[in-house]
């Protein structure tokens, strides 16, 4: 017999004689499960927190902070640098020229988390009048939008889902008295959504603030960014730095990207590698078993490679179907969940996203779980190809 | 202990599978003893906050600051033993375009220090402090990281606006204090609440924030609500809470961090177990033969499954106990990224706990088996 069809035929009878040995082979199946599952739920909640966040960044906005400011809401820019900035070359003009800026200043509000009734804080952006223009990605989707002077805001869609009393109507308690609801909005990638917004002008004068603490502008084209940050540069009284948006972000969340990076290559590791000796142990137990199988059939032809390599077939298959176990598993579990944590625009204010398993995640843990397999069965396979025929019929 | 020689055997009997299980068990603890970790970590450090020290801040944040006259307002409430103010200050220092910011709490350092257990402050420093009203004491930390040394004069350019129309704030640098729990890493001075707040423009005569001791700690809710009800109905409502419950709340500000960790060690545990159970169950089940010769030579059910017991805890407690081991040596590495993880005799001792479950578990089930079967089946089994 040619080795391919040497290798169906002795892989044939191994799956064949699977459910005999079922406890044997569930656990490469349950291992693989278990890892998979893990994986993609700690995958998931790193590149939905990074996506989140980044994903709203655009090369032709630009964030202006104070000079030496890593955060939008630690440092201050006065009336007359937030004016300077208006006037910058390579800003975008809208059809009235006016140019698509928004000064904004950032506080908190305290809410309460309605899942557990914990306090925690939402970012408060107060906006220029500009900011749903600068960020067409967001769209109002009920309500109506806040009237500059009134003591109305904005809440952001997964905000108003996930904290008690930000619906259309609700009064929130912030300086200088309640603060109404007028309407919802929604887009982009979701980071803002986790946001309140309200006019700035009016949030400054309620808070007796006299600066903004950061500013977004639409560039005319990505290439501008240059000629604003000369403009801005020259000007000795203006300490500002200039942004690209996706730079900002990336720096911006830098630190709970790290986190959470390390978290789920850490956790996925140390699974990993626990999931490696389960299968390792598996198949040696699956090959130990049929010594004498093995040794017959080499006896009557069948050449060792053909034995490996149905071996090795074996245990990939096995961790296939605990990778399709694990994935489903980690889709009916939590796909979808929303997660409330410390991500926001404010050291403190909660970011709230869900977990979306996307295909890349899934990609990666199944070929984590084929190369488990690969590994786990490769010791054993060579194993069963070595062994000595004449004695393993011996044994028995 | 007469019984080791067999146990021991018995273990070896297939060295690779035994080696392979005892590696998933460690590696298994090293991750739950991580996880277990994380979570104590929060407990700790909520179950270490005092109860009976107190802060007082505005309700609204970036709302207009507190008069210092409720100083003297909170400390005549019933109950409030000492209550000291804070104010921040900001400042860059040498050449303001670089990004040296240093952050200074002005106080009345005396009280301050009483009220913070968390920082250790010499007698000689406090009384420089007292003695100098420009002084300043920094962290080791802080004074490395500007090369300071004590007795230095340092200039911090602030956004906050002299009386003199500067912006720059000198103080003597006159003694040193640390973070008990976490000395290398505090960067930041303690200054003089009287001398920021006569030389400053704005914000005169107010403080961001007032810490307060009780004297009965188990009063704390109703000393806060006390507090939080002088300032209710003004522009500046507060919110007092313990240092336990800003603890719990700090933790509840992470997210379901709990529920997370708590999902990934269910999955482990459950994986664990089957992966375990199902060697103990072969190892049991090819030694059917043996163990009834033992039974045919008269010992006890009882004293079979005990053996089997006891061979499979022999083989789980040192491989969790070296996952354990791991665990406790990884865990300071991630100190910087995810925070403080402790692997405390509490997590060892729950871990081990679990280990010695799973054994019992894992052996149970064939060891039924094995108790149900008349001893001539058994014998004749190979």
């Amino acid at each position: 017999m040619a080795l391919p069809a040497q290798i169906l035929a002795v892989t044939t009878a191994n799956v064949r004689s699977i459910p005999r040995r079922l406890g044997n082979s569930l656990v490469i199946v349950v291992g693989v499960a278990g890892v998979v599952a893990v994986l993609i739920l700690v995958l998931t909640m790193f590149v939905g927190f990074r996506t989140t966040i980044e994903g709203d960044g655009r090369p032709d906005r630009a964030i202006i902070l104070p000079r030496g400011a890593t955060t939008e809401y630690e440092g201050s820019l006065s009336r007359e640098t937030a004016a300077a900035v208006m006037n910058a070359p390579g800003i975008k003009h809208d059809g009235r020229g006016r140019p698509i800026v928004s000064a904004e200043v950032i506080l908190v509000a305290p809410v309460a988390r309605k899942a557990d009734n914990s306090d925690v804080n939402v970012t408060l952006r107060g906006v220029g009048g500009q900011y749903f223009v600068m960020r067409p990605e967001l769209k109002l989707v009920s309500g109506r939008m806040f009237h500059p002077g009134n003591q109305e805001l904005l809440a952001g869609t997964s905000a108003s889902a996930e904290f008690a009393g930000l619906d259309i109507g609700k009064q929130v308690r912030l300086q200088d008295g309640d603060w109404t609801v007028v309407g919802t909005f929604a887009g982009g990638n979701g980071a803002r959504e986790s946001e309140l917004v309200a006019d700035a002008l009016t949030v400054m004068s309620a808070y007796k603030l006299d600066a903004f603490n950061t500013m977004g502008v639409m560039l005319e084209s990505p290439a501008t960014i240059a000629s604003i940050k000369e403009a801005l540069a020259g000007d000795p009284t203006l300490q500002v730095d200039v942004r690209a948006e996706p730079e900002y972000l990336a720096t911006a969340s830098d630190g709970v990207n790290r986190m959470l990076r390390l978290v789920a290559y850490a956790i996925g590791s140390i699974m990993a590698l626990g999931a490696l000796f389960a299968a390792l142990n598996s198949m040696s137990s699956a090959v130990v078993a049929r010594t004498v199988e093995i040794a017959t059939l080499r006896a009557i032809g069948f050449s060792p490679s053909a034995v490996a390599v149905s071996v090795l077939i074996e245990a990939l298959l096995l961790a296939l179907l605990g990778a399709v176990v694990g994935v489903a598993v980690a889709y009916a579990a939590f796909n979808g969940a929303t997660i409330s944590t410390l991500g926001g625009a404010v050291w403190d204010s909660q970011l709230v996203y869900s977990l979306t398993i996307t295909r890349s995640v899934t990609v990666t843990a199944v070929l984590l779980a084929c190369a488990l397999g690969l590994l786990g069965g490769a010791f054993p396979a060579i194993r069963a190809a070595r062994s000595n025929v004449a004695d393993a019929l011996h044994e028995s | 202990m007469r019984f080791f020689p067999l146990l021991w055997a018995g273990l070896w009997r297939r060295p690779t599978r035994s080696v392979l299980t005892g590696l998933s068990i460690a590696v298994a603890f090293l991750l739950l003893g991580l996880l277990e970790g994380v979570n104590a970590g929060f407990s700790k450090a909520i179950a270490e906050a005092h109860r009976d020290l107190l802060v007082t801040r505005t309700r609204v944040r970036g709302g207009a600051p507190m008069p210092i006259s409720a100083l003297a307002t909170i400390q005549s409430i019933p109950g409030v033993r000492e209550v000291t103010q804070r104010a921040y200050l900001m400042g860059a220092y040498g050449d303001p375009l670089l990004k040296n910011m240093v952050a200074a709490i002005a106080t009345d350092p005396a009280v301050f220090f009483q009220l913070r257990p968390g920082l250790t402050v010499t007698k000689q420093s406090l009384r420089a402090m007292r003695e100098n009203r420009s002084g300043m004491l920094a962290t080791p930390a802080l004074l490395q990281q500007f090369g300071w040394r004590v007795g230095d004069a340092v200039t911090l350019r602030s956004q906050i606006l002299k009386t003199d129309g500067s912006r720059d704030w000198t103080f003597n640098i006159v003694g040193t204090f640390d973070s008990v729990k976490n000395p290398a890493n505090a960067y930041f001075g303690i200054i003089n609440y009287s001398y920021l707040d006569e030389y400053r423009v704005e914000d005169r005569g107010t403080a961001e924030a007032f810490y307060e001791r009780i004297a009965d700690p188990t009063k704390a809710v109703t000393t806060a609500a006390a507090i939080d009800q002088i300032f209710a109905n003004s522009s500046h409502e507060t919110r007092t809470q313990s240092d336990q419950e800003r603890a719990e709340f700090q933790a509840k500000q992470l997210g379901n961090v709990q529920f997370f960790t708590n999902a990934i060690m269910g999955a482990v545990l459950f994986t664990l177990a089957f992966l375990t159970g199902n060697t103990l169950r072969q190892s049991i089940h090819e030694r059917i033969p043996e163990f009834a010769v033992l039974k045919a030579v008269g010992y006890s059910d009882a004293r079979v499954l005990g053996l089997a017991y006891a061979e499979a805890l022999l083989l789980y407690m040192p491989a969790a106990a070296v996952g354990l081991m791991l665990a406790y040596l990884a865990a300071p590495l991630a100190k910087e990224d995810i925070g403080s993880i402790v692997v405390s005799p509490a997590v060892a001792m729950s871990g081990l706990a679990c280990a010695a479950l799973l054994a019992l578990v894992g052996t149970a089930l064939p060891a039924l088996s094995l108790s149900r079967m008349a001893i001539v089946d058994a014998l004749r089994r190979r």
